[in-house]
């Protein structure tokens, strides 16, 4: 995902709060959604079309959910799964916390959720690309158990490079030389954050 | 996403109508025109909130591609200022003359070959030549400007140049992730007569080279020089002017001969390519120094100079319009892009210069191992696309080496066989054929960007192994043939050769593989000991085959090179272990030491060790080395190996044989025997500053580690690019 460029320091007017005071939903309806689209609105760099909110949400509904406290919806993930080149794999679209709520493991836990479910669904593996300037989601990835797979130059129209994250799930069938990944040339948008290889899927 | 189809409606719902769709359409034979306006109104009222009537192609792409009209961040607008050139020219955006003041008219055209500059660097940096160089209308209309002899050469010396380094990309094609690059549909690029873009070029310099001497002439002379007219009519300006266009058109004509001169076969033209870039370097330096006089002759006409500004004035150039081609672009919708100030511009143009001239540098040697290091070496300082395209085309041409060595006659030399051997026959077989290929195609993938260069080694390693298996049953079967009479021995001696090469060339390919992952930061602390390690087994086996390569030739150890590798201590006495296989050695030493000072550190103080929820080591593990793994490169190689290695690594026995003591003993002993070679010296210094490092750190740690558990140890590269160095501190 494409990001703002947010000074990180401005953030520390921190709102005071109880882990237990945050409450996750999973997507619930259409009320839900322009609540998802101010938050990836103010969030991300690139404007997402309804289409492509409803895309996601209305296909896999189970893998979005929403982090509230006291009614105001302060986070965010937006996902799907589906099969790609013999895997069937989880894509993280979307990722949002605002701001005076970071740091304090609300993403971890939206993600948390929406791989689990994926898990559960049988994926063999989750995808998703992060600009290497992200340092914030990069070390939340990386303590999921993501590994830096590829990068991709210059993926972002800013210029800026990504890297292709992936989290492999154990699998007790999972022998070395018959590991999954015919990987093959990666197509690249520059123009958008979802990468053509995800879009171009037919469901 | 529900699908409502009524098949007709699908089309019309969706925000492409396809344009020029119209009643004119006949019906077909068994087809006929029928309104569904009452029948969309009915579907309409059926829509719940949410809903969608698509086609079956709606996919995500479609979803991305759709644009919300007027929403301002997504609708970039394809409302612009003009429809069509046409239409901008009407209007005066871009007057011939620019202006008939002529002071004004010569400012502005400076202005113009300075954005031109920027716009230009912008596009060899990423974005497209129809959003850059070619929003100047004066290039779109180059007839136009016929009658304005200084704008009319520098565009078509424009034109010629955009033409020869698309010519250039598209050719070597490195252009990778970057077809942007060369996409100029409906662009007039070509235009007649622009083979003769340099010697009207020529005649613009000449006649300003007169005027300036005019201007400086003492009074008295002015008489003589009187039929010459000046550039403008400020006289107190005319020497800047002059000036500052010479240096630019200069600049024009120099650099077009360096692309060029860079083209000629062979290599042929790279001295001369070489004279071209110092004097399009010292130009530059000119066009620099210009800047002060630029600015202050325009100040009133233009705002306080601000560092983006695409001009060294910095006045805002007459005659562009970025929107004109916005539907040319690429196939994205259209956006507005950020063109590069003229300091940037500047400063691209030198460092490609700079790297152009370091390629002009080589010697076109026709050994594989020095045109790889070159290779590598140049790939150091990240040079961008055009440099990288013309490196490509100088390696390999007309499939052979620098267009004049054919690769069997390169592989027999890498593989140390006898001159002689490059006309055997043998080269005709096919496995051969493939493996010549398979040379050529690693040589232009060395020359594309680290990121894709990474993907696309790792694929090939795939290849390189099944070539190898391939030819090792060739070897075989014409083994079992053989009767011993001579040509047949000599086959067989061949194939021994090149499969040793090949395994070595295979594990070269591997290490590259694994070295650019640290140049791409793909690697996070925690994993750094997982792949020293696999670093650490590829440095092995490339030693080992290196160095059985060298003992065949030498006819003395087919045996001596065949049995298990001696361990580094060993071998580093061996006084007829080539200094080749003792530098790789050096590598061995670091990439075990550091696999084994980041398992003590993990094992004894619980030190980067990761616990992910949902996954473990053995996972990343596969993640990073599948592409290995599936090519068993190595053989017998896998994560268990791994975790036997380290599991019992503990401070106490790596103070015993300590890796970094016996890098740096390597490396004293080496370092005469590469002081012909500076890069190889410069790599073994910092080799050794690493082995330095990192002895002491061991050290600290296994003194106070124990007692101190509030020590902290991070990794850092300040050394070396992929050896890192412990940094030790208490907090
Ligand atoms: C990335 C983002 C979603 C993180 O939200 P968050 O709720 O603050 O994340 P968490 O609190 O769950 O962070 C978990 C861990 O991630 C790491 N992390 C998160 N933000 C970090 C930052 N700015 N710098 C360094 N590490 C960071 C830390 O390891 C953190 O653990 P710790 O707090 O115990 O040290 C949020 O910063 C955001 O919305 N950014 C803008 C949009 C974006 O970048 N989305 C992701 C695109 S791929």
């Amino acid at each position: 995902m494409e990001t703002k460029t947010t000074d990180e320091e401005e953030v520390k007017e921190a709102v005071k709060l109880e882990a237990s005071e945050i409450e996750y939903v999973s997507y619930g309806g259409e009320h839900h959604l322009p609540l998802i689209m101010a938050l990836v609105d103010s969030e991300l760099s690139e404007p997402y079309s309804i289409f492509t909110y409803r895309y996601f949400v209305y296909l896999w509904p189970q893998l979005s959910f929403l982090a509230f406290h006291g009614g105001k919806c302060v986070g965010t993930v937006v996902c799907k799964m589906g099969e790609h080149r013999n895997t069937f794999r989880g894509y993280i679209a979307m990722l949002v916390v605002i701001k005076p709520y970071r740091g304090r493991g609300i993403a971890t836990e939206l993600v948390t959720r929406s791989i689990q479910v994926m898990m559960e669904s049988g994926c063999e593996e989750v995808t998703l690309e992060a600009e290497v300037t992200n340092k914030g989601a990069l070390a939340l990835y990386g303590r999921l158990g993501f590994v830096r797979a590829k990068r991709l130059f210059r993926y972002y129209l800013n210029g800026v490079d990504a890297f292709r994250l992936k989290l492999l799930f154990p699998s007790p069938l999972l022998h070395p030389s018959l590991a999954m990944v015919a990987d093959k040339d990666d197509g690249n948008w520059h123009n958008d954050h979802i990468p053509i290889e995800e879009c171009s899927e037919v469901h | 996403m529900e699908a409502k189809p009524p098949p007709a409606a699908a089309d019309e719902a969706s925000t492409a109508v396809p344009d020029g769709r119209s009643s004119t359409i006949p019906s077909g034979e068994n087809t006929v025109w029928v309104d569904v306006s009452l029948l969309l109104d009915a579907a309409c009222r059926d829509l719940e909130d949410g809903e969608l009537i698509h086609g079956d192609n709606f996919n995500l792409f479609a979803a991305m591609s759709a644009l919300e009209i007027m929403d301002p961040k997504m609708d970039s607008g394809m409302v612009c200022k003009y429809y069509s050139v046409d239409e901008a020219i009407e209007n005066g955006a871009a007057p011939v003359p620019i202006s008939s003041d002529k002071t004004v008219d010569v400012r502005c055209t400076i202005d113009i070959m300075d954005h031109l500059l920027a716009c230009e660097a912008t596009w060899h940096k990423g974005h497209s030549v129809s959003q850059t160089v070619f929003s100047c209308i004066y290039l779109l209309r180059t007839d136009r400007t016929s009658s304005h002899v200084l704008l009319h050469s520098y565009c078509r010396i424009i034109r010629a140049t955009c033409k020869a380094v698309i010519s250039v990309v598209s050719d070597a094609r490195t252009h990778e992730e970057e077809d942007l690059f060369t996409m100029s549909y409906g662009l007039p690029l070509s235009g007649d007569g622009d083979d003769k873009c340099l010697s009207v070029l020529n005649a613009v310099e000449e006649t300003i080279c007169r005027q300036l001497r005019a201007c400086k002439a003492p009074s008295s002379r002015r008489k003589v020089l009187e039929d010459i007219e000046p550039l403008q009519t400020n006289l107190a300006l005319e020497e800047g002017y002059c000036k500052a266009l010479l240096c630019r058109l200069r600049f024009r004509k120099h650099f077009y001969h360096v692309l060029t001169c860079l083209r000629r076969p062979q290599g042929r033209g790279l001295e001369l390519a070489r004279k071209h870039i110092a004097s399009c370097i010292s130009e530059l330096e000119c066009i620099l120094s210009s800047s002060e006089f630029l600015r202050t002759s325009a100040s009133g006409a233009c705002e306080d100079g601000l560092e983006d500004k695409t001009t060294a004035s910095g006045c805002q150039p007459v005659g562009f319009d970025a929107n004109l081609n916005s539907r040319l672009s690429a196939p994205t919708p259209p956006r507005a892009i950020q063109i590069l100030s003229w300091n940037e511009a500047v400063k691209y143009f030198m460092r490609l210069l700079h790297d152009l001239d370091v390629l002009c540098s080589y010697s076109l040697d026709s050994s594989l191992e020095s045109v790889l290091h070159f290779v590598v070496q140049f790939q150091k300082s990240q040079p961008d696309l055009v440099a990288r395209a013309h490196l490509q085309l100088l390696l390999v041409q007309d499939g052979k080496l620098h267009g004049r060595d054919p690769v069997f006659a390169v592989i027999t030399r890498a593989a140390a066989l006898p001159e002689a051997t490059r006309n055997h026959d043998i080269q005709k077989n096919e496995f051969i054929v493939q493996l010549g290929q398979l040379v050529i195609n690693l040589l232009k993938i060395l020359c594309t960007n680290s990121a894709w260069q990474r993907r696309k080694l790792g694929k090939i390693i795939q290849d390189w192994r099944v070539i190898y298996l391939q030819l090792e049953m060739a070897f075989k079967e014409c083994g079992e043939n053989s009767n011993v009479s001579n040509e047949e021995n000599s086959i067989v001696k061949i194939f021994q050769h090149i499969l040793v090469w090949v395994e070595e060339q295979t594990y070269w390919i591997a290490s590259r593989f694994l070295i650019l992952g640290f140049e791409l930061e793909l690697y996070s602390p925690n994993e750094y000991c997982m792949v020293y390690w696999y670093l650490y087994v590829a440095l092995v086996k490339l030693a080992e085959k290196t160095h059985l390569k060298m003992a065949v030739t030498n006819g003395a150890g087919k045996r001596r090179g065949k049995k298990k590798r001696d361990t580094p201590k060993d071998v580093a006495k061996d006084y007829r272990i080539p200094p080749a296989v003792l530098f790789l050695q050096c590598q061995i030493c670091l990439a075990e030491g550091l696999t084994m000072m980041l398992a003590a550190l993990r094992n004894e103080h619980g030190i980067l060790e990761t616990r992910s929820p949902f996954n473990t080591e053995y996972e990343r593990f596969i993640q990073h080395f599948e592409l290995l793994q599936k090519a068993s490169i190595p053989d017998h190689v896998s994560y268990p190996s791994f975790k036997e290695s380290t599991t019992y690594a503990r401070f106490s026995n790596i103070l015993m044989y300590n890796y970094f003591k016996d890098a740096q003993r390597i490396v004293k002993e080496v370092k005469s025997s590469f002081s012909n070679e500076p890069d190889k010296l410069a790599e073994l210094r910092r080799l050794e500053q690493v082995a330095e490092h990192n002895s002491i750190a061991l050290n600290v740690i296994s003194r106070v580690g124990t007692l101190d558990p509030s020590l902290k140890v991070s990794f850092e590269f300040n050394h070396h690019p992929y050896f890192a160095t412990a940094v030790v501190k208490r907090s």
